[in-house]
């Protein structure tokens, strides 16, 4: 039912769009209609140039998703068994997470050049810390009288951690990752639109430059889509993985 | 099996430091059953956690029998289950790694066939009742085989016959495997019904330490056992907070 009403909302807000444009009430130039969009969109697809620029952009999310999944974990982890360690490195993580990262571009291309690495370094950037507080946050707050239970069952510190602490962070953990994941597309597509030659926010950029507004719109529409499917596919691979926390999931809690 | 000199343990709430617990001397026999009874907010749980070395002690000192503690089973008040695990994982959280899978199976098997849960095993959590999780909870305990028992409130949640036939059910594993029990209830049937002794506890001191000599299997309508059931209901009365209002036993 919530998606079902959901798709409702599209769908006027689609017609409210067609009946702007066909009534002449907003320039055609600042927003086309939307079978202006939809040719602009086929003839990307047919030249292949939609799929060049979403593959590349979607290469560059995998690469800089991943790389803060495999960064920030073993960190949060680490700093769960060591408070001290916590304590003394809280600060300057503090300072650096109310950094923008689009605000390091500048010096990220300085110091990185424009190629990849400039950009995956963004999404690292703008991904690594809601992973990383998502998980140090699930272990901190992982019930003491779970913690308990694994004491009296004669666990050692570590089965305690892996057997119990792991898996009861996991719902924070998962806000985390899912956070993060929205985040690395606006990190990409505002490093893309700055300096690239390839990729959904150049391409963006480019028909910006060109005076094309439909292709424009092509490129929003895109990265909205493939944002929601990325979404859709981490809940439904949580859900697989983690069917305990489904009530959280109906909720939309998680 | 262990011997308490002088127990006790101080919370600190807000600026003042009060005891939970003070001054208690128990020693228990090896196969014993022992129940502690007292009011809520007694120190019933706090006795407990400090036996099984959740909680340390302020004041005093707790001697086992043989130097260190002996493999302890616990009951929480609460089923604290995994909410990530079946009821057979929950079962089998202490055994995994320690025994094969073949023989851990066995003795999850059994120890669910103990509590009537035989068809649940591959259930989660959130499926069961509230008594239900609380029996998956004593057979993760009982699962251990261990030398103490300490159960708090572990019948609670359960209706009167299956009550009943988990409290014969703990006797006989009691009478079959030797094992030295703990059992903390608010209930002074429940507590004379299983203990060889029962002891007494208002605001965190023991108040008395009462012996039921009677022979089980016991039956809770037995006039020899509506005498203890007196007795003890007595003792509380008298040392209770409002011991002043002097209530009458019905
Ligand atoms: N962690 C704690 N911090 C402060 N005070 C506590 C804490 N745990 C227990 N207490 C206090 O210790 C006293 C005894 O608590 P305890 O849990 O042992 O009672 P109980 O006899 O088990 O009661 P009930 O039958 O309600 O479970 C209570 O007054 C309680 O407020
Ligand atoms: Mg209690």
């Amino acid at each position: 039912m919530p998606a079902f009403s959901g798709f409702l909302v599209f769908g006027v807000l689609g017609l409210a769009w067609f009946a702007t444009s066909a009534t002449g009430f907003v320039s055609p130039f600042l927003l086309p209609g939307p079978f202006t969009v939809a040719q602009a969109g086929w003839q990307l697809i047919q030249d292949g140039s939609l799929a060049k620029h979403a593959a590349i952009s979607l290469q560059r999310v995998g690469l800089g998703y991943g790389l803060s999944v495999i960064l920030a974990l073993p960190l949060a982890l680490l700093f769960g068994l060591l408070p001290r360690l916590r304590s003394f490195c809280e600060p300057a993580l503090e300072f650096l997470r109310q950094i923008p990262p689009l605000a390091l571009l500048p010096l990220l291309i300085l110091w990185l050049g424009i190629g990849e690495v400039q950009k995956v370094g963004v999404i690292v950037l703008s991904c690594f810390f809601p992973i990383f507080l998502g998980a140090l946050g699930g272990i901190a707050q992982a019930d003491p009288k779970l913690i308990e239970v694994g004491r009296i069952c004669g666990l050692s510190r570590g089965e305690i951690l892996t057997r119990i602490v792991l898996p009861a962070s996991l719902p924070a953990l998962v806000v985390g990752l899912r956070i993060a994941l929205g985040y690395s597309w606006r990190a990409l597509v505002g490093a893309e639109l700055i300096a690239s030659s390839a990729g959904l926010g150049y391409l963006i950029i480019d028909a910006q430059n060109m005076a094309r507004t439909d292709i424009v719109l092509v490129g929003v529409l895109v990265i909205g889509v493939l944002g929601l499917i990325a979404d859709a596919l981490a809940r439904c691979a949580l859900r697989r993985s983690a069917p305990w926390l489904r009530s959280q999931l109906e909720l939309g809690r998680v | 099996m262990f011997e308490a000199r002088n127990l006790g343990l101080r919370y600190t709430v807000g600026e003042r430091a009060f005891a939970a617990l003070e001054g208690v001397d128990l020693s228990l026999p090896r196969g014993g059953f022992t129940t502690i009874v007292g009011r809520s907010g007694c120190g019933k749980t706090t006795l407990l956690r400090l036996l099984a070395g959740l909680a340390e002690p302020s004041d005093g000192e707790l001697h086992f029998e043989g130097g260190g503690r002996p493999r302890i089973g616990y009951v929480f008040q609460e089923p604290r289950l995994m909410p990530w695990l079946s009821v057979a994982g929950n079962v089998g959280l202490g055994l995994v790694g320690r025994l094969d899978k073949g023989a851990l199976m066995r003795r999850v098997t059994e120890a669910l066939q103990l509590v009537g849960l035989s068809g649940f095993a591959e259930a989660m959590p959130d499926q069961l009742s509230g008594g239900m999780a609380q029996r998956v909870a004593l057979a993760r305990a009982l699962v251990l085989e261990p030398d103490l028992l300490l159960l708090d409130e572990p019948f609670g949640a359960l209706d009167a016959f299956t009550r009943r036939s988990l409290q014969m059910e703990l006797v006989e594993i009691w009478r079959a495997r030797g094992t030295t029990i703990v059992f903390v209830t608010h209930d002074v049937e429940e507590a004379v019904l299983l203990g060889q002794a029962v002891a007494e506890l208002s605001e965190g001191r023991l108040v008395g330490l009462h012996r039921v000599d009677l022979p089980y299997p016991r039956d809770a309508t037995d006039p020899a056992l509506l005498a203890h059931r007196r007795t003890v209901l007595e003792r509380l009365l008298e040392t209770g907070p409002n011991s002043h209002l002097k209530e009458t036993v019905p």
